[in-house]
């Protein structure tokens, strides 16, 4: 469905620059989300430091997409699909902020425990993370070319996710039982695959926005539960 | 509970279509609001309800409207009664250049409606309480009507239009001349009316549709284009010309 | 800016400095005939309002009086004859003058002189048998020679006033028995054939039973055709056929509604002939689309938006017009009336055709007594040769048209004090 121009010039551009900048910050938490899982997969503990430091810039961009809502919402007075398009934005701008926040947060982590750590979980961590990573760029990509199916199929795929990581944490654990040695890593690893977990609930929720953006309904049915 | 049922209006200004086929179910005791550009036939429709069309030698109505299953649209109808039942508000104030008692007055006085001078009395001030004007009239009752402020004088007209107690009120664009206050304060007035009378009100304001009604009702060039519940329209309308419409996108 | 822009704006400014001047000039203009038309009528006029009087003695003697009762009643001193006792009183200014010269003496004094002695003698009874002053009103000729209308350096054969009375009146001047004292009677007289007699009264109450006549034909005719056409008439060919009718019977000029009043008023319904009410009937047929003009123009003002408010109050079309539209009409069409009545006011024509022309001598009391009106009363006047009445014309037109101002100021307040203000 793609709309008329608003007869208002500033208007039509108002809310241009917010699809923007939406689309931006995206763009940087995925960027974001890639340097800390790459981090592990090339032992590279440089890419997690960029990964925390880059997390300033996400939440400056999810107090300047506050602003312009509000903005918007005050000058504006949205109406329908323009209505639509501003709350989502609010919504969605938030979500990102907590992925870039989960993002960083497993960065931190690798700072702590360094990358030299058991293989078969790091294993494991990459595959989840690679996944999350997958379903964030689906999710934007919806965003961004107004794709219903896109956004749908990622709503229902978070599932995948969640078992993954269920089994992940087992596997983790019985690690553990037979390296009792490697605890402090592999707390943190737990740590960590819950997060990766988290970052796909997340990318779930802008799905459902992106649904709502463009059909003006919500999703049905039960939500894929992890 | 459906107040009055309009199927397949069809309204001729001489050879001049106004309105096509337009059918629309008003709830009672509920606002329904009429949006759609400027000369759509918001005002046309109104006017079908109170057959104030009746006044304009060359319009023609046709189809059929029912209000509590009485036929208005027929010759056989008394248009003083229905008037009396069916109250207007104009977008210009338009009080009568007498006092302010003998404007609330004056729809009683024709109707019979007050039996005494105290009954009257009583009906003035009721009406003008609600109107929320009492307070600011209540010592100069006997002042013309017209040397109020538009604000005071729009609600003077409202109190006029209630003195007879009507089903139904019709608004025609009541606030377009009025400060953010003064609307404020009629668009109170209405969600307080609403809970005895059925409003039908036509109005510019998208927001002001949004505030004060339940069902909103969009018309395009002489064809209602949709009608529903107020939020979804505002929300998530089905038709693309409701949200051009509506976000600012005509033309 | 530019020289070009500059040039462009300078000529906007002259153009419009110009365009004033024009109006400034042509107002002017108009004020200036005014000015020079109202010196004419006022200079020559309030002469007028001034009436001589010659005092001389009179001997209200009973035997010339032939009264023979010692104390006569009322009816004695009412059927006395005053031919003599009045003639020897104008006689008494010189005594010397040989009998057969004494017309010179009485022609200086109104031919009523007569009745002037008299009526002194009946409103004091105790004059009889004593010898009093009395105030003879003064001839037309006299009247003038007083008020310096009369030159008296023209041959005496081509004067009204010979010597002989020249030298009497200079006589009386100078003992200060020449008074010149506010005309009452100028008010109070009907016409006369004698200048120095005559009044408008007649004129002035035929004039206010006519226009009373044709208020009361016209104004509730006017208006109900005003509302009909206006409030309930179909607009179709045939309304306006009659709005174009209307319009132009306004336009008609009315020597022809003179003749209407006399073909159809007094030929076929036989009413009388030089009354007001004649005259009131056949000016109203000239008022009436005046009035119905004006009337419909001021229910064309009344804003649509009230009759909207009171039709969807559930009025109907009868209680909307006469609650609302007529009421907020009234000032424009009363405005219209009054000035439609003053109109009418200083028609001529169409009362010269139904004989309103005559010389009335009477003052009417009723309608139906015959009755001169002003304009027609200055048209009278103004056809007779004596000097007298030449001051008569310009006074008879400024009390027309001090009616005239009166009226249309009537019409300026009640426009401007009744009319509503709607919002
Ligand atoms: N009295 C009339 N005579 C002829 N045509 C009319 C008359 N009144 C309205 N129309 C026509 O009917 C159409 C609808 O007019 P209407 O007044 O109902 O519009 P509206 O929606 O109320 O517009 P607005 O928002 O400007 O008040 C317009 O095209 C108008 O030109
Ligand atoms: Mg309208």
């Amino acid at each position: 469905m793609s709309e008329k121009p608003h007869i208002v010039k500033s208007y039509e551009e108002q809310l241009q620059l917010l699809k923007d900048t939406i689309v931006k910050m995206g763009t940087g938490v995925e960027k974001q989300l890639e340097n800390t899982i790459q981090s592990l997969v090339k032992k590279d503990i440089s890419l997690a430091e960029k990964s925390i430091k880059d997390d300033e810039l996400t939440d400056k961009y999810e107090i300047n997409i506050e602003e312009q809502v509000v903005n918007l919402i005050a000058l504006r007075q949205p109406m329908a699909i323009d209505l639509r398009e501003t709350v989502v934005a609010l919504k969605v701008s938030s979500d990102l902020e907590r992925i870039g926040d989960l993002a960083k947060n497993i960065s931190k982590r690798l700072t702590k425990i360094g990358t030299d750590l058991p293989n078969d979980i790091t294993k494991n961590f990459e595959i989840a993370g690679l996944k999350a990573s997958k379903q964030v760029n689906a999710v934007l990509n919806s965003y961004l070319h107004r794709a219903k199916d896109t956004a749908e199929n990622v709503w229902n795929s978070d599932e995948e996710i969640d078992q993954m990581t269920n089994s992940n944490m087992e596997a983790a654990v019985k690690h553990l039982e037979k390296n009792k040695n490697d605890i402090q890593k592999v707390t943190q690893l737990l740590f960590m695959l819950k997060n990766i977990e988290r970052i796909g609930d997340h990318a779930t929720n802008i799905a459902e926005q992106v649904y709502f953006l463009i059909t003006g309904d919500y999703l049905e049915g039960d939500r894929p539960k992890g | 509970m459906s107040k009055i049922k309009a199927e397949n209006v069809n309204v001729y200004y001489g050879s001049k279509q106004a309105l096509f086929d337009v059918s629309i179910d008003i709830a009672e005791k509920e606002v329904t609001a009429l949006i759609g550009p400027s000369g759509c036939g918001k005002s046309t429709f109104l006017r079908c309800l109170n057959r104030m069309n009746d006044v304009i030698e060359i319009c023609r109505v046709e189809g059929s409207i029912k209000m509590d299953n009485l036929e208005l649209n027929s010759r056989k109808l008394d248009v003083v009664r229905l008037r009396e039942s069916v109250g207007m508000v104009f977008q210009k104030p338009n009080p009568f250049p007498k006092t302010i008692y003998e404007n609330v007055a004056y729809g009683p006085t024709i109707h019979g409606i007050a039996q005494s001078k105290e009954e009257m009395d009583q009906i003035v001030e009721t009406s003008l309480k609600k109107a929320a004007l009492w307070n600011e009239v209540k010592d100069r009752l006997d002042e013309i009507g017209t040397g109020l402020s538009g604000g005071q004088q729009q609600r003077l007209c409202i109190a006029r239009a209630i003195s007879v107690s009507p089903e139904v009120i019709l608004m025609d664009e009541p606030c377009s001349a009025l400060d953010p206050i003064a609307t404020a304060q009629i668009e109170e007035l209405i969600d307080d009316l609403k809970k005895e009378v059925t409003i039908v009100i036509v109005t510019h304001s998208m927001s002001q549709a949004a505030r004060v009604s339940q069902k909103t009702g969009f018309f395009h060039l002489g064809k209602l284009i949709e009608f529903g519940p107020t939020d979804k329209i505002f929300k998530n309308p089905d038709n693309q010309q409701t949200q051009d419409y509506i976000t600012g996108r005509f033309g | 800016m530019n020289n070009f822009k500059q040039n462009l704006l300078k000529k906007r400014y002259n153009a419009e400095r110009r365009f004033q001047w024009y109006g400034k000039i042509a107002i002017g203009l108009a004020l200036s005939f005014l000015a020079v038309f109202m010196f004419q009528i006022f200079s020559k006029g309030y002469s007028a309002f001034q009436k001589t009087w010659i005092v001389t003695e009179v001997h209200y003697d009973k035997e010339l009086l032939l009264i023979d009762a010692e104390s006569p009643s009322k009816d004695d001193l009412e059927n006395a004859d005053y031919y003599d006792v009045a003639y020897k009183a104008m006689t008494s200014l010189d005594p010397g003058l040989p009998e057969e010269e004494d017309r010179q003496l009485i022609q200086m004094v109104s031919y009523k002189y007569e009745t002037e002695v008299k009526d002194l003698l009946l409103k004091n009874p105790d004059y009889l048998g004593k010898i009093v002053p009395i105030k003879l009103t003064a001839s037309d000729d006299v009247d003038q020679v007083h008020k310096g209308n009369y030159p008296r350096d023209i041959p005496e054969k081509n004067r009204r006033v010979n010597d002989y009375q020249l030298q009497i009146y200079d006589m009386l001047n100078e003992r200060g028995d020449i008074l010149s004292e506010f005309n009452i009677s100028f008010f109070t007289s009907p016409d006369s054939r004698e200048a120095e007699l005559a009044g408008i009264a007649s004129s002035f109450m035929g004039t206010v039973f006519s226009i009373l006549v044709c208020l009361a034909f016209s104004f509730p005719v006017a208006v109900l055709a005003a509302i009909y056409l206006e409030e309930f008439a179909p607009k179709n060919k045939f309304t306006d056929f009659i709005e174009v009718n209307i319009n132009n019977l306004a336009a008609v000029p009315s020597i022809v509604f003179g003749l209407l009043g006399l073909g159809v008023l007094l030929a076929v319904f036989n009413l009388p002939r030089s009354t007001p009410l004649v005259g009131g009937i056949t000016l109203s047929l000239m008022t009436l689309p005046t009035i119905i003009i004006a009337a419909r123009a001021s229910l064309k003002a009344v804003p649509p938006s009230i009759r909207e408010a009171a039709l969807a109050m559930g009025a109907s079309n009868m209680q909307t017009t006469m609650h609302h539209t007529v009421p907020l009409s009234m000032p424009g069409t009363l405005s219209g009336t009054i000035i439609g009545l003053a109109q009418a006011l200083g028609e001529t024509a169409p009362l010269i055709l139904i004989g309103m022309v005559a010389f009335v001598n009477t003052i009417p009391g009723t309608p139906v007594d015959p009755a001169a009106s002003l304009p027609v009363q200055i048209y009278i006047w103004s056809e007779s040769a004596e000097r007298g009445f030449v001051e008569k014309v310009s006074a008879c037109i400024m009390v027309l048209l001090a009616f005239l101002i009166l009226m249309n100021l009537a019409a300026q307040i009640v426009r401007h004090k009744f009319e509503k203000k709607w919002s």
